[in-house]
C-alpha cells in the first residue's frame, strides 16, 4: 500500500456561537489504513465528521482530499468527490425497501438527478446493488422495507448503502453502537474486509475492544483538541489518554 | 356531466399534481393558486394585449412563472422546509393586493375577452403531465426525490445536489399551476384578481392531503372527489369549507398520508439463491 | 398628522405583536404552527358582540370570550396537535391546524354572513378623545396600546421568572428533556395554547373596541402577516413577535401615508423576505447549533 495522504485535516476549528467544540485540529488518513477517531462524549467527534463531509463549516484551517481543497465545497460535492458516510442514528429511508436504499445512491444518478429520469444502466446498476447487498448478508431481503430490518442488519445496510457510490473515503460513526459481542464481532470482519473497496476508513467508537484488532492508528479527541495520534498500544498507554477517558473498555 | 364539469375537473386535477410535483421532493407549496394566476394574467397579456394565440401564450406564461417561482423561493429553498411554506403563503398572500393594484391589467375589476380554451386542450395537458409523473414514478429519479424528501441531509451526504432538486420540482410545479391557469382564464372569460384568493392554493394543497400524498394518483382522487362532490351532495357546495376541512382533519387522525397511501416501489429484484455469486 | 399616524401604526402593531406572540409561543414550545389561531382571533370580536346582544355588560363579556376562546384553543391542541407529537408531525399538525381554520371561518360565514357586524354601543366608546399638542387621540388607543403592552411585560414576567415558565423554556428547549426532569409536558403544550388563544381572544377584543366591528375575513388577513412576522422576529422568539408586530404596524401606517393604500399589505411580506435572505434565523433568532445544521 502506497503511504500518500488520502485525506488531510489541517488545522481546523469550529465554534458555535460562544462555544468552542473544535481546536486546531490535524489529522493525515493515509491512504489503505483504518484510523479511529476517539474521545469521551462530547469530545467534538460528530462535530469533525460532520466538519469534514461538509455538514458544518469550518471556523478555521483546511480540508484536503487527495490534493483538493475541499475546505468551500458543499456537502453533496464533496460526496461526489469521493467521501461517503453514516450516521450515529442510523438513517436510513424507511419508506423505501432495502434495495431501493442502495439503489439510490448510486453516483450515476445522484450526481444527475435529472438525467435519472432515463434509466439507463439500470441493470447493471441492479446486479451492482444485489452484489453489495449479498455481502452485506441482505439479498434475501432485498424487497423488504427497510424498516423492517434488524438493528446489524439495518447498520449494514447503511454501510451497503454508502458504498455504492463507490467512495473513496469513508466514514463510520459509531457503528458499533447498541450492538452485542457477537455483533461487533462480525462487523468488525465486514469493516476489515472493506479495505479491498475504499482507499481508507474513519471509524468513530467508544469500544475500545471492537476498535484494537481493527484499526491501525488511533487518533483521541478531548475537549475539541487532538491529544494523541499512534497506534492503539502507543496511545493507550499516553496517561494524557487514561486521564481524559476513564472508564476505558479494556 | 356538462362540458363544464369536465373543464373543472381537469383543472383541478391539474392544479393538485403541481402542488403534487413539489411535494414530491419534500416541500409544501401553498403558492400554486398565485401561479396559477401568474398564468391566467400572463397569457391572458399575451392574447389580450398582444395577439398571441393561445397555445403559444400558454408555455411562454409558464415559463415566466417557472423562473420568477425558482428566483423567488430560492433563499427559502436553501433552509427549513418552514421558512417555504410562509414564503408561499407570502407569494400568495401579495399577489392578489398587486395585482389590484395595476391598472394595466385592470386592477381590481381584472380583465375580459379572454377565450379559446378547448376541452382536447386540457385533456391533453393531463395527459403530458400524468404521462410524465408516470415514468418518473418508474425511473430512477423517483427514488432521488424520495430520498430528498424522507431525510434531506442524509441525502446530501450521497452527492445529491438536493437545492438543484427542490427548485427543478419547484418550477415545474409552477408551470403546470401557470398552464392550467392560463386554460382556465381563457375558458372563463373574465378574471379578476380575487378569482385567486390564498383560499385557492390551501384547497390545492388539502386536495393532495385528502386524495393521497404518497403516489400520482392520490391528488386525481382528491381533486375528483373535491370538485364533484358538490355536485354529488345537493347543498355540499354550500358547506365546501366545512365538509372539506372535517374531511381533512379526520383523515390526518386516522390515515395521515391521505386516502391513497401506498407507495410505488420504483424497482424489485429477482431474490437470488443464497448460495450463489451474482454474475458482476 | 405624522404622528397620529406612528401612534395608529403602534397601535395596530401592537395587535399584530398580540397574535405573533400566540403563533411565537405554540411554535416555540411546540415547533409546530398553529393555523387555527386566527381564526380563534376573529371568533372573539363575533362572541364579543353576541354576548353584548345578549345584554351581558361588555367587561364581563370580554372575559367570557377569553374563557371560551381559551378553551376552544385546548381542543384545538387535543384535535390537531396532540397525536402528531414526534418531530415528523410538523406538517400534519400544521395541516390539520389549517383544516380547522377553514371550518371556524366557514361555520363563522354561514352563521354571521361575510358582510360586517357592528357592535351595539361601540361608537360612544370610539368617540372619548384627548386633545394634546395639537392632536387628537382617542382614549381607546392609547388605552390598547398601555394594556398590551402592560400585558406583554406581565408575560415576560411569567416566563423569565417564574416556575411555570421555567417548565415552559425548559420543554421548548427539548420536549425529553423536560419529561426527564419531571415536567408534564402534555400539561405545559395545554397551557401554551391556553395562553396563546387568550391572547388572540385579548386582540380580537381590541379589534373590536377599536373599529367597532367584526368580520369573518380578518383571522385570515391578519394572521397570515401575523405568520411573516413570526419570520421576521425569528422563530419561537417572543421578544421578535412583540417587536417585529410593532415594527411592521408603524412600517404599514407609514407605507399608507405615503400613499401605498392597497400595498401596504405588501410591506410586511417584502420585509420577511429580506430578513430571511439577510438573517434567516430572524431578527431575534438566536445563534447555536440551529443556525448551523443546513437543512
Amino acid at each position: 500500500m502506497s503511504n500518500s495522504v488520502a485525506l488531510s485535516v489541517q488545522g481546523v476549528s469550529k465554534t458555535f456561537g460562544g462555544v468552542v467544540a473544535l481546536e486546531g485540529v490535524s489529522l493525515d488518513l493515509k491512504q489503505g489504513e483504518i484510523l479511529a477517531l476517539v474521545g469521551p462524549n462530547g469530545a467534538g467527534k460528530s462535530v469533525l465528521v460532520n466538519v469534514i463531509t461538509g455538514f458544518y463549516e469550518a471556523s478555521a484551517g483546511h480540508i484536503f482530499l487527495g490534493d483538493n481543497d475541499i475546505s468551500l465545497q458543499p456537502a453533496h460535492v464533496r460526496a461526489r468527490m469521493g467521501l461517503a458516510r453514516t450516521f450515529q442514528n442510523i438513517r436510513l429511508f424507511l419508506r423505501m425497501t432495502v434495495l431501493e436504499n442502495v439503489m439510490v445512491a448510486m453516483k450515476q444518478h445522484t450526481s444527475n438527478p435529472l438525467r435519472a429520469v432515463f434509466c439507463v444502466n439500470e441493470k447493471a446498476n441492479l446486479e451492482k446493488a444485489m452484489s453489495l447487498l449479498h455481502k452485506a448478508g441482505l439479498a434475501s431481503k432485498a424487497n423488504d422495507a427497510a424498516g423492517s430490518l434488524a438493528y446489524g442488519e439495518a447498520r449494514r445496510l447503511e454501510i451497503a448503502r454508502a458504498l455504492a457510490g463507490d467512495p473513496h473515503i469513508l466514514l463510520l460513526d459509531e457503528p458499533a453502537a447498541g450492538m452485542n459481542d457477537r455483533e461487533t464481532e462480525d462487523l468488525a470482519v465486514h469493516i476489515h474486509a472493506l479495505r479491498d473497496i475504499v482507499q481508507a476508513t474513519i471509524v468513530i467508537e467508544h469500544d475500545m475492544g471492537f476498535l484494537r484488532g481493527l484499526c491501525d492508528r488511533m487518533v483521541v479527541l478531548d475537549y475539541g483538541r487532538i491529544i494523541a495520534n499512534g497506534t492503539v498500544a502507543e496511545v493507550l498507554k499516553d496517561p494524557r489518554v487514561v486521564e481524559a477517558y476513564l472508564g476505558i473498555e479494556a | 356531466m356538462t362540458s363544464d364539469h369536465i373543464i373543472f375537473t381537469g383543472l383541478n386535477i391539474l392544479l393538485a399534481w403541481s402542488a403534487y410535483v413539489i411535494l414530491m421532493s419534500g416541500s409544501l407549496s401553498f403558492a400554486n393558486g398565485a401561479f396559477m394566476a401568474l398564468g391566467a394574467y400572463g397569457s391572458g397579456v399575451l392574447t389580450v394585449k398582444f395577439g398571441l394565440h393561445l397555445l403559444v401564450a400558454l408555455p411562454i406564461a409558464a415559463v415566466g412563472t417557472a423562473v420568477f417561482a425558482a428566483l423567488v423561493a430560492l433563499p427559502a429553498l436553501r433552509t427549513r422546509g418552514v421558512y417555504l411554506i410562509l414564503v408561499t403563503i407570502g407569494i400568495a398572500s401579495c399577489l392578489r393586493a398587486v395585482l389590484e393594484s395595476t391598472p394595466y391589467i385592470g386592477g381590481v375589476r381584472g380583465m375580459s375577452g379572454l377565450m379559446g380554451t378547448q376541452i382536447w386542450h386540457i385533456a391533453v395537458l393531463v395527459v403530458l403531465v400524468g404521462g410524465m409523473l408516470w415514468w418518473i414514478s418508474r425511473s430512477p429519479l423517483q427514488r432521488i426525490l424520495d430520498a430528498v424528501r424522507e431525510d434531506e441531509s442524509v441525502a446530501r451526504s450521497m452527492g445529491i445536489h438536493t437545492v438543484y432538486v427542490k427548485t427543478i420540482m419547484f418550477s415545474a410545479g409552477a408551470a403546470i399551476a401557470a398552464m392550467a391557469g392560463g386554460l382556465y382564464a381563457h375558458h372563463m372569460v373574465f378574471v379578476r384578481p380575487e378569482n385567486f384568493d390564498i383560499l385557492v392554493s390551501i384547497y390545492i394543497v388539502l386536495y393532495i392531503i385528502l386524495g393521497g400524498t404518497n403516489n400520482m394518483w392520490g391528488p386525481v382522487l382528491g381533486a375528483v372527489t373535491m370538485t364533484l362532490l358538490p355536485e354529488v351532495l345537493r347543498g355540499a357546495s354550500e358547506w365546501r369549507g366545512t365538509l372539506f376541512g372535517a374531511m381533512v382533519v379526520l383523515m390526518l387522525l386516522i390515515r395521515p398520508d391521505g386516502l391513497l397511501a401506498f407507495r410505488i416501489q420504483s424497482i424489485s429484484a429477482r431474490v437470488m439463491p443464497p448460495n450463489r455469486e451474482p454474475q458482476s | 398628522m405624522f404622528f397620529e399616524q406612528l401612534l395608529n401604526g403602534l397601535v395596530v402593531g401592537s395587535m399584530y405583536a398580540l397574535i405573533a406572540l400566540g403563533f411565537s409561543l405554540v411554535f416555540g414550545v411546540l415547533n409546530k404552527l398553529n393555523f387555527a389561531h386566527p381564526e380563534l382571533f376573529m371568533l372573539s370580536g363575533f362572541l364579543t358582540i353576541a354576548m353584548v346582544a345578549l345584554g351581558i355588560p361588555l367587561a364581563i363579556a370580554a372575559v367570557l370570550v377569553c374563557v371560551v376562546i381559551g378553551v376552544a384553543g385546548l381542543a384545538v391542541e387535543l384535535v390537531s396537535f396532540r397525536k402528531f407529537a414526534g418531530k415528523d408531525g410538523h406538517i400534519t399538525a400544521a395541516l390539520s391546524s389549517l383544516a380547522v381554520g377553514l371550518v371556524l371561518i366557514d361555520g363563522a360565514q354561514k352563521y354571521w354572513g361575510t358582510e360586517p357586524i357592528s357592535m351595539p354601543g361601540a361608537s360612544t366608546l370610539r368617540i372619548a378623545s384627548v386633545s394634546a399638542w395639537g392632536i387628537s387621540i382617542s382614549w381607546l388607543k392609547i388605552g390598547t396600546l398601555i394594556f398590551t403592552l402592560v400585558l406583554m411585560v406581565v408575560l415576560h414576567h411569567m416566563i423569565t421568572r417564574t416556575r411555570f415558565g421555567r417548565n415552559i423554556r425548559a420543554t421548548a428547549d427539548s420536549p425529553d428533556a423536560a419529561r426527564l426532569l419531571g415536567i408534564d409536558v402534555k400539561r405545559v403544550n395545554q397551557y401554551t395554547f391556553l395562553m396563546a388563544s387568550v391572547l388572540a381572544a385579548i386582540a380580537g377584543i381590541m379589534l373590536l373596541l377599536r373599529t367597532g366591528y367584526a368580520t369573518t375575513d380578518v383571522g385570515f388577513s391578519l394572521g397570515l402577516k401575523a405568520l411573516a412576522i413570526l419570520a421576521i422576529g425569528g422563530m419561537g422568539e417572543l421578544r421578535g413577535a412583540v417587536l417585529g408586530g410593532l415594527l411592521v404596524g408603524v412600517l404599514e401606517s407609514m407605507a399608507f401615508h405615503f400613499g401605498l393604500g392597497r400595498l401596504s399589505d405588501v410591506v410586511v411580506w417584502i420585509l420577511m423576505i429580506g430578513v430571511l435572505l439577510i438573517r434567516p434565523a430572524g431578527l431575534f433568532g438566536g445563534g447555536g447549533i440551529h443556525k448551523e445544521t443546513r437543512a
